[in-house]
């Protein structure tokens, strides 16, 4: 039967794919994918590629964001936690294991999807706010437990440094030494996963997750187990998360316990917002403008997180739906001016 | 005609207030029940108990003859027991087909639709309630009489044997009344066990051939319409002491 189901998928697929195309945000899709393949043919200078590199690293970590608030409606604050968690598995394992990078990254991530575990069942419990505040000091416990102050000096006389201690993981070697093929192997890796988690939001079990959503009691009034979906949810934006962490870890060649700061929660938060909640594509414009903005603005590293807290209020403010949706509907229009519609 | 719904000596207490009061009544496999008593009488306390939205203080709850006392709403709706509320709950940025959709998508629910594909049993459902034509919209900009309809549609996507419905017709005007009713009326007569909640008298009187009638948590008498309606604690619940006479 489900041999039967899967080869009808395959060979609708022509068709299916046919459909896609002629919509207008395909054509889109398919003009950014090629502009960003094009991207090494302009330049080789490795800081340009590195600064996309980057870019498509958060486009991952807030879409894993933006699928855990804009789709099952857990605003979590702690999504910093599975990028770090992941961040010094892979780090760890390429440094001291010399494990290949591939591994290191795929065992990361499966250790991001445990910490997806344990943070959901205590989640579980705490609606709105208050799961906002316990997925926060999540991330500053597991913060402030790879830095570890003064306890750490007494472990470090007795034991050696208690994992890795303020220093973190560093000097570890990148996915490849050739910046070409790192950007090519990133920007894969991000295609695929929010390929992934677009079609998750699209299948049944997206449409459970959105029921939660919007109505968690009425959720389970309709016979659906929310605990389980929730933690499944969890699980999910962890493994994604977990991802990015570990493409950040081998991207800045290593790791500290700054990662767990709430600080990249809050990156998280900045990208999906300008993007757009619920979109999960839009976190790609919100990183787009987060990351080369923040280049732009090294030189007032201080005041950063100042001028992007104002960015966002505004974004909140005046363009609450964020950026994807209504740049389309402006290009679209401007498509069909040109087309002489 | 077994017993299909079986609450014995129900209580709930809330600090200080006891909202149902050692409650104990039966429901028969296939019948059509009302559950009557004036506003704050405990009518939506019961149906939460019985879909284990609160737990009872005391008190079994059988359906089926299984205990379902104490289980979670999902249990008891994958057992067989759908319920609607009385303020009227929907997903809704979802359209009205994935609305249904969830639904068809438990457990229980998706014994049936799998055999069918789940858009095709969601959208027979919409259709039966009358919906169908309104599938893509979100429920938003229903108006209230849909919203009870999609109600009533969300809960037999669960496939249910026992539909509880609180106040279906509070808030609508006559006409959308009408619909509710006869929808309710063609799903009884295809099989399917309804107890539902009123507090005005005159709406159930002509629909369901047994009322429980309800006081301040307690249980006060059962019985045909007509008979319940001339008992004289349940019309000093409803006109208060004295008014016997008047009636």
């Amino acid at each position: 039967m489900r041999i039967i189901i899967v080869k009808k998928k395959i060979s609708n697929f022509p068709s299916y794919f046919r459909d896609w195309i002629s919509t207008f945000r395909a054509k889109v899709t398919i003009i950014c994918l090629i502009g960003l393949c094009l991207v090494p043919l302009l330049t080789q200078n490795p800081y340009f590629l590195g600064i996309f590199t980057t870019f498509m690293i958060f486009t991952l970590f807030a879409a894993s964001w933006d699928f855990l608030a804009g789709f099952v409606g857990q605003v979590s604050f702690g999504q910093a936690v599975f990028l770090g968690v992941s961040g010094y598995v892979t780090a760890y394992l390429i440094r001291y294991l010399s494990f290949p990078w591939w591994l290191s990254l795929v065992i990361g991530s499966i250790i991001a999807v445990l910490f997806g575990l344990i943070v959901g069942v205590p989640a579980l419990r705490l609606k709105g706010p208050y799961l906002a505040l316990g997925t926060l000091s999540m991330s500053m416990i597991m913060y402030q437990l790879f830095l570890m102050g003064s306890l750490a000096t007494m472990w470090e006389d007795a034991f050696g440094t208690l994992l890795f201690g303020a220093e973190g993981v560093s000097q570890i070697t990148p996915i490849s030494p050739n910046i070409i093929i790192e950007y090519f192997i990133t920007l894969l890796i991000m295609c695929v996963s929010l390929l992934i988690l677009t079609h998750i939001t699209k299948s049944n079990v997206g449409t459970i997750f959105k029921a939660i959503r919007d109505d968690e009691t009425g959720t389970s009034a309709s016979g659906i187990n929310t605990t389980n979906y929730k933690i499944l949810a969890f699980m999910i934006s962890g493994l994604f998360a977990g991802v990015a962490g570990g493409l950040f870890a081998m991207r800045f060649r290593g790791v500290n316990p700054g990662v767990f700061q709430p600080l990249y929660s809050f990156y998280a938060i900045i990208i999906a917002a300008m993007g757009g909640l619920a979109t999960i594509s839009g976190s790609a414009i919100g990183a787009f403008i987060f990351v080369f903005a923040g280049e732009l603005l090294r030189e007032t590293q201080d005041l950063s997180l100042l001028i992007f807290s104002v960015i966002l209020i505004l974004f909140i403010r005046f363009a609450e739906h964020g950026l994807l949706k209504p740049t389309l509907e402006r290009i679209q229009e401007l498509w069909d001016i040109v087309l002489g519609r | 005609m077994g017993v299909i719904l079986e609450v014995k000596n129900l209580t709930k207490k809330f600090s200080g207030l006891t909202a149902v009061n050692d409650f104990s009544f039966e429901v028969r496999r296939g019948e059509f029940t009302g559950l009557i008593g004036p506003n704050g009488a405990g009518k939506t306390t019961l149906f939460n108990l019985i879909s284990g939205h609160e737990k009872p203080s005391s008190g079994t709850i059988r359906f089926d003859g299984r205990d379902i006392t104490g289980m979670k709403p999902h249990q008891i709706v994958n057992l067989g027991i759908a319920r609607t509320f009385q303020i009227v709950r929907s997903f809704r940025f979802m359209t009205l087909l994935d609305n249904i959709a969830v639904s068809c998508l438990s457990p229980r629910g998706k014994k049936v639709a799998k055999e069918y594909g789940i858009d095709e049993y969601a959208s027979s459902i919409l259709a039966a309630v009358g919906l169908v034509d309104k599938a893509r919209i979100p429920p938003i900009i229903l108006p209230h009489g849909d919203l009870r309809k999609l109600q009533i549609g969300k809960a037999l996507g669960t496939n249910p044997q026992l539909l509880l419905l609180d106040e279906p017709f509070s808030g609508l005007s006559h006409e959308e009344q009408k619909g509710i009713t006869d929808l309710i009326i063609r799903l009884h007569d295809d099989g399917v066990t309804v107890f539902m909640t009123g507090h005005v008298l005159r709406e159930l009187m002509h629909l369901v051939p047994r009322v429980v009638a309800m006081h301040q948590g307690k249980y006060i008498t059962e019985g045909p319409p007509q008979e319940v309606a001339n008992n004289r604690i349940v019309l000093e619940a409803y006109l208060g002491k004295g008014s016997e006479q008047l009636a």
